[in-house]
């Protein structure tokens, strides 16, 4: 069966990214996949309420704001899935009694907006250049009713699955297993699943968004790469 | 620098050296560079230079805001006075402390009074990820100002953290450029903050526009900048 939008089960949609784009954070971000689209704006590291303070590493606090009405329980999620995924990945004990604020706004909601917020979460945190284990690069999987597994499924699509699967990956994992090592030797730094489904499906959708994250991380790389060339080009001269 | 490598969080960077001393050999790891488990490798977004003479490696990033490293210039501006001294803003998580007698020639009796709002220059002189930064306005083994200190009048302006380090370079294209043409002061931290000082303010606002402007320009598109606005002037 065909998708909605004409493309392969296992074809993510346009990726598109814009670096730096807001002038009062200390980086950000936007990313957008087809017409899934997501600011993410970092303060870091900044000062924290005492009441926070961490006096070992910094704090991180995460925002996320929907594209439409006010956030609520299913925002919340998203705010915990970005904190723990980049908890880990945060180098926060060398800037301790800090604080490191990640602001999320989706500016338009069309499936898979959760992969989305933390690939701009990523983005955006090597923009502020917080200091950072590796790259994080997430997408996501859904089995629909005829058993077929799609990437980057779109809101309708989702809507309709059997099951939703969102994985993110570090950077030297994707690496390690597009080098020909097992699929079986990587672990996610994110899993989340919805619905009714199989082993086996889970399985099919590691692989599918294993694949595709391998394809988003190398997209961010070339990005800021690119405006890394960019500046210090400037700058040898 | 003959090449440029560009690296991002994640990459492992290679520390292998070509001489056989490597057991003895400590490696230097600078800004942007750590070791994460047994490796070394990059924890910012940059291009990676190394001195392999010294061992040493680290990596040359943008950043917009400013994390305290000893011995940098600084431009903040004065948000309270403590019984010990001054708390100054000077854009880093934490203000830095500047003790009332870190001045050329303070005494007890006789020390600089500064207002809330004061904007001063001067060096990091303790910096260190668990403690609040400290600052002074002379050089604590000779004890003259050489520079620092108050800056009175003006206009302070915030730039990237990597335009201010361009600037600091006595042949930063834009300031040369500009300084051949109108007389003017300027102040440069490496917090990126910039502070200038000029005869009218009409100048000061072309000197503010031209070294913002200049922050995706190269050296020749610099002085040809320049030249515009001067001609316009």
């Amino acid at each position: 069966m065909p998708r909605p939008d004409r493309r392969e089960n296992d074809q993510i949609r346009a990726l598109h990214s814009i670096l730096g784009l807001l002038n009062r954070v200390d980086g950000s971000a936007q990313f957008s996949a087809g017409s899934t689209s997501v600011y993410c704006g970092v303060y870091g590291p900044v000062d924290v309420k005492v009441y926070d303070e961490k006096l070992d590493r910094a704090v991180i606090e995460v925002k996320f704001r929907p594209a439409a009405g006010v956030s609520g329980t299913k925002d919340r999620w998203v705010e915990s899935a970005v904190r723990g995924t980049f908890e880990r990945e945060i180098l926060a004990q060398m800037h301790p009694r800090t604080l490191i604020q990640i602001n999320i706004q989706a500016r338009e909601d069309d499936g898979s907006a959760d992969a989305a917020a933390i690939n701009a979460t990523t983005m955006a945190l090597v923009d502020a250049g917080v200091p950072l284990r590796d790259m994080v690069a997430a997408a996501s999987c859904a089995v629909l009713a005829d058993g077929a597994a799609v990437v980057d499924p779109t809101l309708e699509e989702a809507a309709a699955a059997q099951s939703v699967h969102t994985f993110a990956f570090a950077g030297s994992d994707i690496g390690r297993a597009g080098s020909g090592g097992a699929s079986g030797s990587t672990s996610p730094v994110y899993v989340d699943s919805r619905g009714d489904f199989s082993v086996a499906d889970y399985d099919r959708c590691y692989d599918l968004c294993l694949r595709s994250a391998q394809r988003v991380l190398a997209f961010m790389r070339t990005a800021i790469e690119g405006k890394i060339a960019k500046e210090s080009q400037i700058s040898v001269v | 620098m003959a090449e440029t490598k560009v690296v991002l969080p994640g990459d492992i960077i290679d520390t292998s050296l070509d001489s056989d001393e490597e057991e003895s050999s400590v490696l230097r790891l600078g800004p942007g560079v750590a070791q994460i488990d047994e490796q070394v490798s990059a924890v910012a977004a940059g291009v990676l230079h190394s001195d392999n003479e010294k061992k040493q490696w680290w990596v040359v990033s943008n950043k917009r805001r400013y994390v305290p490293a000893e011995g940098e210039p600084v431009v903040g501006v004065v948000v309270a006075r403590h019984g010990e001294g001054y708390r100054v803003d000077i854009g880093s998580a934490q203000g830095a402390l500047l003790p009332l007698l870190a001045f050329e020639g303070a005494t007890k009796r006789n020390k600089p009074n500064l207002a809330v709002g004061t904007v001063v220059y001067a060096r990091v002189a303790v910096a260190n990820s668990v403690m609040d930064p400290e600052i002074e306005c002379y050089n604590s083994h000779t004890g003259k100002s050489e520079g620092y200190g108050e800056l009175a009048g003006g206009f302070m302006f915030k730039c990237s953290l990597g335009l201010a380090r361009r600037l600091i370079d006595s042949k930063a294209p834009v300031l040369n450029a500009l300084g051949s043409g109108i007389p003017f002061e300027v102040a440069v931290g490496l917090n990126g903050r910039v502070w200038i000082n000029t005869e009218a303010p009409a100048t000061t606002v072309l000197i503010a526009n031209a070294i913002k402007n200049s922050e995706f320009l190269d050296a020749k598109q610099c002085r040809q900048m320049v030249k515009e606005l001067l001609e316009k002037q």
